[in-house]
């Protein structure tokens, strides 16, 4: 099947294309600095498994799913790395970068709006909802898929549990967001305000993207690779 | 406009009308649509059983003739509703099972009708104009806010267990914030409760 990019695009192009792919190609472990070089020489030189990372970009650049069942190329320990990454992004830079700039945006005692406290206590809770969410699939989820891939199943666990409990983390996000778009009150200008907003807003982009990726590449994969060991079993 | 995200999943092996479809989809007023194009008869099955999409648009010949029933028990998809996408006239009885058929002749119009009419029953009984809430509803926010859990707040307001459930569900729908962490923002930034009230359940 023909897709949007391929090994022989310079890897330039990707990001210029889809501006979105710069955080996949970060949490590929690929810095930038590219120049002409092509997306499987990249890869190479960073020891990256190239369809993979193919894989996952297409997934992300053709805005619908396509489901096929072509999983035989994909290597998991690739993509659960990526994967990996994007959680610490998540918890170590994304998180802490937002709750900052929110605490700023709200706590303005020129303005005698002393909302910190309660925006900071809601949006503890939901760091650690994240926290939670993400170290279940590092510990647990993870450890399984690459046990898999290594050949092994474990007859205690199967991706469909973690499909069953996978649940989105995005919906405490979106509130924060209807209660500053709606229920804000905004006095005049605020360019921090809106920056966060917009923060709040991308950051909200990634997380249903990342949780997309998790739904409709990786779970279909691991489950090819299971169903693979029990029918040789 | 709150609508729930609604999974479309289009089960069709030409190119061009798979992602005609899914792009007339995102046209739709009032909907918030996750398409998903199915390639082959073999990924049908594996997104059906992981995914459970709320409706399945599918070329009812493509692949062999479906039977409906079997498709949704095997997947285990009782509340599937299943559209068949037509190209042309076809014989009655190859539309067994099926909810509704979409030609590919169909308007954006057409198409919000025929999603009206399966997705209806879930549709919700609050009209999208009215998102104020009453006056019950801001007791029942301030009680929340405060820590009361629902039956303390039952007692307090003299309503049912019942009347309390189906006000924080209003609530929530309406105001579009589901956890108690977000009432207390909207609660203090809206003056419903004065933050020295409600410090001590701040902080613990």
């Amino acid at each position: 099947m023909q897709h949007k990019f391929s090994a022989n695009h310079k890897m330039s192009d990707l990001i210029n294309e889809n501006h979105s792919l710069l955080l996949v190609i970060s949490r590929f472990g690929l810095h930038l600095g590219f120049g002409d070089k092509k997306v499987c020489e990249v890869c190479q030189t960073n020891g990256i498994d190239c369809n993979t990372f193919l894989a996952v970009v297409n997934f992300l650049s053709e805005e619908n799913f396509e489901i096929e069942n072509s999983y035989e190329n994909i290597s998991i320990d690739t993509v659960v790395d990526y994967l990996k990454n994007a959680h610490n992004y998540f918890l170590d830079f994304k998180l802490p970068s937002l709750r900052n700039k929110l605490l700023e945006a709200v706590n303005q005692p020129a303005q005698n709006l002393p909302y910190g406290l309660i925006f900071m206590k809601f949006f503890d809770e939901y760091v650690s909802e994240v926290q939670k969410h993400m170290e279940y699939e590092n510990d647990t989820v993870f450890k399984y898929a690459k046990m898999l891939a290594a050949g092994k199943l474990d007859p205690n666990y199967s991706i469909a549990i973690f499909q069953e409990r996978h649940n989105d983390i995005d919906s405490k996000l979106e509130e924060l967001k209807n209660i500053l778009i709606k229920y804000y009150p905004d006095k005049g200008s605020n360019h921090l305000l809106t920056e966060v907003l917009f923060d709040i807003l991308s950051c909200e982009i990634d997380i249903i993207s990342h949780n997309k990726v998790e739904d409709y590449f990786f779970i279909p994969a691991v489950e090819a690779i299971e169903r693979k060991l029990n029918a040789a079993q | 406009m709150d609508n729930e995200l609604l999974k479309i999943a289009i089960a069709e092996p030409s190119v061009i009308i798979r992602s005609g479809i899914t792009v007339a989809l995102r046209r739709i007023p009032d909907y918030r649509i996750q398409p998903f194009e199915i390639v082959s008869n073999e990924s049908l099955n594996t997104y059906l059983r992981l995914h459970k999409p709320d409706v399945l648009i599918i070329n009812p010949s493509f692949w062999g003739h479906y039977d409906i029933a079997k498709l949704k028990t095997e997947t285990q998809n009782p509340a599937l509703h299943c559209m068949a996408l037509l190209y042309s006239a076809i014989d009655e009885s190859l539309l067994k099972g099926y909810a509704d058929t979409i030609s590919i002749y169909d308007s954006v119009e057409l198409l919000k009708e025929k999603l009206d009419k399966l997705t209806k029953s879930s549709l919700d009984e609050i009209s999208d104009e009215n998102n104020a809430l009453s006056i019950r509803e801001k007791e029942s926010v301030i009680c929340v806010v405060n820590g009361l859990t629902n039956k303390e707040i039952a007692q307090e307001l003299f309503l049912s267990a019942h009347t309390v459930i189906s006000h924080r569900r209003n609530i929530a729908k309406k105001l579009e914030i589901h956890s108690t962490a977000g009432l207390t923002i909207y609660a203090i930034v809206n003056k419903l409760v004065e933050i020295d009230e409600i410090k001590k359940n701040l902080l613990f």
